[in-house]
């Protein structure tokens, strides 16, 4: 039986890049918060390290202790039996993922929140992705940019403004939507590498730009500029200079004394009434269970978690889990079609490219095969995606380089002699497509394996999907492109990939959206029929960007946050 | 293709001034706080004699000597699998040893224990061992893992017990472990000089 607390305000379920953001709108404006997470602090002289063992190979800083046994399974299709992984792509840790993430800190197209009714009025109902479910946001860019503008100045984000208030500025990114202002920092230091590709970039009449980053490119409220040391990618930082939500947010939230959080705590169920609403969360800690009774609660877990916990959460109006009476939990999930998807492709140069060091996120970027960007006319599909170099690598990846086909074997003298000369000469880019639900595409529970608790883990089930591959395939050519223009001497991949199905980046599983019929969520996060309790995190959105989710899920974390502030306000205490 | 002696003109001092220098070159590891640091550097191998002499044989035809760096056992890479299969990657034993037991068997079916074979043979033999053409399933397996091991021991800090005098790394031009990189050491233009800095420090490094 669980020992009962005292109630709170507000109970936030995981303190990563969403719940770390939302606690803080929430303290300043005087509730009492608890932030229940299953990891706990890390630090950066103990726990963060110069090592590719330690970091890539063996994920010491990125294997999380709860998520380890809930790793979830994924298959292909409804007629497979779902696998489990080895590995769960993100970990547990006040901070979660947002310490060892590679902190590229994206706001989203315009285009991207309302990808449905832009394809009607350009192209036609033929050009809408067929099986996709996409539909428009139930909210505009304009809408969210003042949370954008919030969050890039809570966290501390590098970068140059393309777009402010209209006005265009080529040295950033001419596709992006109107800014307010320019960012708080100017984008990390360049480098001769991405020099050159910059400049091969415009020789080629494109629009290249420095990437943002959730990074320090100069000292900034305390914490120290980028050392730009080359272990940022599933490292955390030794610096404190990536301003993950451990080092920004959450210590804000902390000095307002409204701030308690729970480490090693594993929240296993959301605790509904008689009436639908929630009264509070159950939770182990130190082996015991404990009931935290709340006004509200904020699910902020992995997209993974947050679905799985919400089927989990059954009750006397949630028989089927919890905001799931319209079978709606799980559906419209998607993994981002990207370099995980197998969305990439390297370059090998004839010259030393000296990229050891560096950051991923120090890197260049560019948005002409992205999005609405360019005219889809006969091309049939719609978006693309964004091509992005960079630097960062790791001396045992650079050695288990592809031969471009030079060398007879992966190994003996010749083989040698060849990752002698190249291993410093060769990069690699990503390329991150948009990306939409389909009906092939879900996650439910999955019937054969457990967590250490008996409880289910979540079952991925990623069908085919129409518009992706060809999207990402179409702007891989122009990677390769971009490649051989900068003196490439061999370019690998461009192909389009196949998809994943578990990753980094997954997206969707409690769509928020208008209709309860089609979605889980409302306009701010709240759940249909369970109106205080929210979901935050990546699984709200609707449809990826060609760029990383983190900072549009923090926006959209800070404005779920703020509209439960003004809810209980009116509600009184 | 470039040779050691077109290395640009920086020093190591240099780029080891200036902002560096605000940074202690070692703070992102230090003995007191890597808990693991205090596991012993040397390790009982794992593997028998005569399974050591064949591994020595086969790591040296996957890296061997040249001009640029002796060959992988001397480079330290078997102290590698010593130590992280008696640390960390203990499930892969029982495939590794399979493996060897089946390029063993094949090496005797050619007139002699794989080490004393002739390069050549030795060669031939691992070329059918990738290509699955062992009878046993272990082989293709087992040498996968065991080329992706070898990487491993040739190419990590040298704290782990490969990389020995940083030779894997003066082989493809990595420098070494700094806390922080300053401009010149992301300028292109040449090899950049080596550094010979493990991220934990000189008392770890192995050597």
């Amino acid at each position: 039986m669980a020992t009962k607390l005292p109630e709170t305000d507000v109970v936030v379920v995981g303190l990563g890049a969403a719940g770390g953001i939302a606690v803080l709108p929430l303290c300043r404006a005087g509730l009492q918060v608890i932030g229940l997470e299953a990891g706990t602090w890390m630090v950066p002289g103990r726990d963060y390290r110069s090592d590719e063992i330690y970091n890539n190979v063996r994920g010491l800083v990125t294997t999380g202790n709860k998520v380890s046994g809930e790793i979830p399974t994924a298959r292909r299709s409804e007629t497979e039996v779902a696998r489990q992984g080895a590995r769960h792509p993100m970990m547990n840790a006040v901070g979660g993922t947002s310490i060892h993430y590679h902190a590229q800190s994206w706001r989203l197209n315009p285009w991207d929140f309302r990808v449905r009714s832009a394809t009607l009025e350009r192209y036609g109902a033929a050009y809408l992705p067929e099986g996709s479910t996409v539909e428009d946001w139930p909210l505009s860019y304009a809408e969210l940019e003042p949370y954008y503008d919030q969050v890039e100045y809570e966290l501390g984000v590098s970068g140059k403004a393309g777009n402010i208030q209209g006005r265009i500025d080529p040295a950033g990114n001419v596709f992006e939507g109107p800014r307010r202002r320019e960012y708080p920092m100017p984008p990390l230091r360049s480098c001769d590498y991405l020099d050159h590709m910059m400049h091969a970039a415009k020789e080629l009449g494109w629009h290249p730009y420095r990437g943002p980053a959730a990074i320090n490119s100069q000292a900034y409220e305390g914490r120290p500029g980028c050392g730009l040391h080359g272990w940022c990618d599933r490292g955390g930082c030794h610096l404190r200079a990536k301003s993950s939500t451990d080092v920004t947010t959450i210590p804000k939230a902390q000095a307002t004394g409204k701030l308690t959080v729970v480490d090693n705590a594993n929240v296993r169920r959301i605790i509904t009434d008689q009436s639908g609403r929630a009264t509070g969360v159950i939770y182990i800690k130190d082996g015991t269970e404990w009931l935290q009774p709340a006004r509200a609660v904020l699910i902020g877990c992995y997209t993974f978690e947050n679905i799985r916990l919400l089927l989990l959460s059954r009750g006397p109006r949630h028989p089927d889990g919890l905001g799931n009476n319209r079978t709606q939990v799980g559906k419209h999930y998607f993994a981002h079609w990207d370099g995980q998807a197998g969305a990439g492709a390297s370059a090998l140069f004839p010259f030393d490219l000296n990229i050891w060091y560096g950051a991923i996120a120090q890197g260049v970027m560019l948005d002409d095969w992205a999005d609405d960007n360019f005219d889809h006319s006969g091309l049939g599909f719609i978006g693309g995606a964004s091509l992005h170099t960079y630097t960062e690598k790791h001396p045992i990846a650079a050695a288990a380089m592809s031969s471009y086909g030079h060398t007879q074997r992966r190994w003996g003298a010749q083989w040698k002699r060849f990752i002698r000369d190249n291993a410093g000469r060769w990069t690699s880019a990503y390329l991150q497509g948009n990306t939409y639900p389909y009906r092939n595409t879900w996650a439910d529970l999955d019937p054969n394996v457990s967590d250490p608790f008996g409880d289910p883990v979540l079952r991925i089930t990623a069908g085919p999907k129409d518009a992706e591959p060809k999207a990402a395939a179409h702007a891989g050519q122009k990677m390769l492109q971009w490649f051989r223009a900068a003196g490439a001497i061999e370019v690998a991949g461009g192909q389009g990939g196949t998809g994943a199905t578990v990753s980094t980046h997954t997206h969707g599983g409690t769509r928020m959206g208008l209709d309860p019929a089609t979605s889980v969520v409302d306009a701010f996060g709240f759940i249909h029929d369970c109106p205080n309790v929210a979901l935050i995190g990546g699984s709200v959105m609707g449809s990826a960007g060609a760029r990383n989710p983190t900072q549009t899920l923090q926006a959209l974390a800070w404005r779920t946050a703020e509209h439960l502030v003004q809810n209980l306000a009116m509600r009184g205490a | 293709m470039s040779k050691p002696s077109e290395e640009s003109g920086l020093s190591r001092r240099a780029l080891l001034s200036g902002s560096v220098a605000l940074v202690p070159l070692l703070a992102t590891s230090c003995s007191s706080t890597t808990s693991s640091a205090s596991s012993p550097r040397v390790v009982d191998s794992v593997f028998t004699v005569q399974e050591r002499a064949t591994l020595q044989a086969l790591v040296d035809r996957l890296l061997p000597a040249d001009e640029f760096s002796p060959a992988a056992s001397e480079c330290g890479v078997l102290d590698y699998f010593d130590r992280c299969l008696s640390e960390w990657n203990q499930g892969d034993v029982p495939l590794l040893r399979a493996a060897v037991a089946a390029l063993q068997a094949q090496a005797l079916e050619r007139g002699g224990e794989f080490a004393t074979l002739d390069v050549d043979t030795q060669d031939a033999l691992l070329v059918a061992m990738e290509a699955g053409q062992f009878p046993a399933a272990a082989g293709q397996a087992g040498f996968n893992r065991l080329l992706r091991l070898t990487l491993e021991g040739m190419f990590s800090d040298p704290y782990y017990g490969g990389n020995r005098h940083y030779a894997g790394w003066d082989l493809i031009g990595y420098p070494g472990a700094v806390p922080a990189a300053t401009p010149p050491m992301q300028a292109m233009g040449g090899r950049l000089p080596a550094l010979h800095t493990s991220a934990y420090g000189a008392e770890h490094d192995g050597h």
